[in-house]
């Protein structure tokens, strides 16, 4: 979808320091673990005390990055609320399901089940901010953030001035677990500096919270510009070539989604032979999970509005551009879901 | 009596995660919604649960559970009642 829309507000809780501050002063979390875990901030600026007792971890993170980030776009009624999520609250359907089994399908408590639901953090959004417009969460695994996406940019051609859009994700030890068992994860423990270097089956596990305030027109406080969305599932190496050929081959900068698993690896080499541009990764920051890709997405943000790329951040990079105007950030899930974002200075 | 008022405040603090909240905080007559500790209709099927779980009591008729819900002294009320033999 080539749809121009405007970034006028954001904010991310991930394992780097991305809540406060800005990227260039922002330090490098090194991990060890093969489980990135966010650092969450402190919630009670923006939750009351007497809601924030219910909640569980990924419903603070959620609400909190969408909150913050319509402050700082300066819009308080947020219009359309549009998410994505792989999981949702991991946490309150484990709880759930484990009590279903002890407790013998009876005496079960009601807010792990309500909060189990994915569209809970959009309603806990709506309520705070009294939003009784268009909400919708989308579930489609590594697509979820992006479907998100592309129905915010049809919600402003249709005419709506703003939309809150954003993604939220959290890795608990028993899903940590079980993805292992299907070699998600690698088997060994690998600090995230070195993920790339190492070519091994399997990356590390991450999780995030992320939020835009999109709009349909720049102004002032237009931090970038995104002009496309491209979504691919399973795709052949012809009709990746051409969509990245199509979207990135005048792109001052790729960022790209490699986690240095060896079984999908290829796809990111593909992308080297066909946008030989200097690139930069971002999953030693985020970790891999289904919505990383709005990770990303903040990060291109956050570059082009700080017109620099702090070096400290990628270790790995041995020479970054001086000037980049176009960003395209390459990603995909397990092979699977593939998508492609182009994000411009504005 | 005092025993069982004292445990059940411990045990509504735990389910209610009711964070800062001490067990000698609660006043056993004060009312548990709207004013006192401000609970709402989620916390009240929480509480309910906490009977059935801890107590083995399962309120049936959500009118009853109004009267009983009322404060901690006649949660504890009900809850001896129950544990009567007949």
């Amino acid at each position: 979808m080539k749809v121009k829309c405007y970034i006028q507000g954001m904010a991310a809780i991930s394992p780097q320091s991305t809540f406060e501050g800005d990227i260039i002063n922002m330090p490098l979390v090194r991990t060890e673990s093969n489980r990135l875990a966010c650092i969450e901030p402190d919630y009670k600026p923006y939750i009351p005390a007497n809601s924030l007792r219910r909640m569980s971890r990924i419903l603070k993170m959620g609400l909190t990055a969408a909150l913050k980030c319509l402050a700082v776009s300066g819009v308080s009624t947020p219009g359309p609320i549009v998410t994505g999520t792989g999981k949702g609250s991991l946490q309150d359907t484990e709880k759930f399901i484990k009590e279903i089994e002890q407790y013998k399908e009876t005496a079960l408590n009601p807010t792990p089940f309500i909060q189990s639901t994915y569209n809970s953090v959009n309603g806990l959004i709506a309520l705070q901010q009294q939003g009784t417009d268009y909400n919708n969460t989308f579930v489609h695994r590594g697509f979820s953030f992006e479907n998100a996406l592309i129905d915010s940019l049809m919600l402003l051609q249709e005419g709506y001035s703003h939309t809150l859009t954003g993604a939220f994700e959290e890795i608990t030890p028993e899903h940590f677990y079980i993805k292992s068992r299907i070699g998600h994860w690698r088997a060994d423990p690998v600090a995230n500096i070195d993920l790339l270097n190492t070519n091994l089956p399997g990356t590390i596990a991450g999780e995030g919270s992320t939020f835009f305030v999109l709009g349909a027109k720049a102004d002032a406080n237009s931090i970038a510009a995104l002009s496309a969305c491209k979504l691919l599932y399973k795709p052949s190496a012809a009709q990746l070539t051409a969509t990245l050929q199509e979207l990135g081959s005048d792109a001052d900068l790729i960022i790209s989604g490699a986690n240095g698993d060896s079984n999908h690896a290829h796809y990111y080499q593909l992308l080297q032979d066909v946008l030989p541009q200097p690139s930069i990764p971002f999953k030693h920051l985020s970790g891999e999970y289904d919505t990383a890709g709005a990770f990303a997405l903040w990060l291109a943000a956050s570059l082009l509005k700080a017109g620099s790329i702090p070096a400290e951040l990628f270790p790995m990079v041995p020479q970054f551009p001086t000037d980049f105007k176009k960003i395209v950030i390459y990603n995909h899930f397990y092979g699977e879901q593939h998508t492609v974002m182009v994000v411009e200075k504005v | 009596m005092e025993e069982l008022k004292k445990k059940l405040k411990e045990q509504i603090i735990e389910a209610l995660n009711l964070q800062d909240t001490k067990p000698e905080d609660i006043d056993d007559n004060a009312p548990l919604f709207g004013e006192g500790l401000g609970l709402d209709s989620i916390d009240s099927l929480e509480l309910m649960v906490l009977l059935e779980r801890q107590y083995g009591i399962k309120v049936e008729d959500p009118r009853e559970g109004r009267k009983i819900l009322q404060s901690v002294q006649s949660m504890a009320e009900f809850i001896q009642s129950k544990q009567q033999p007949a």
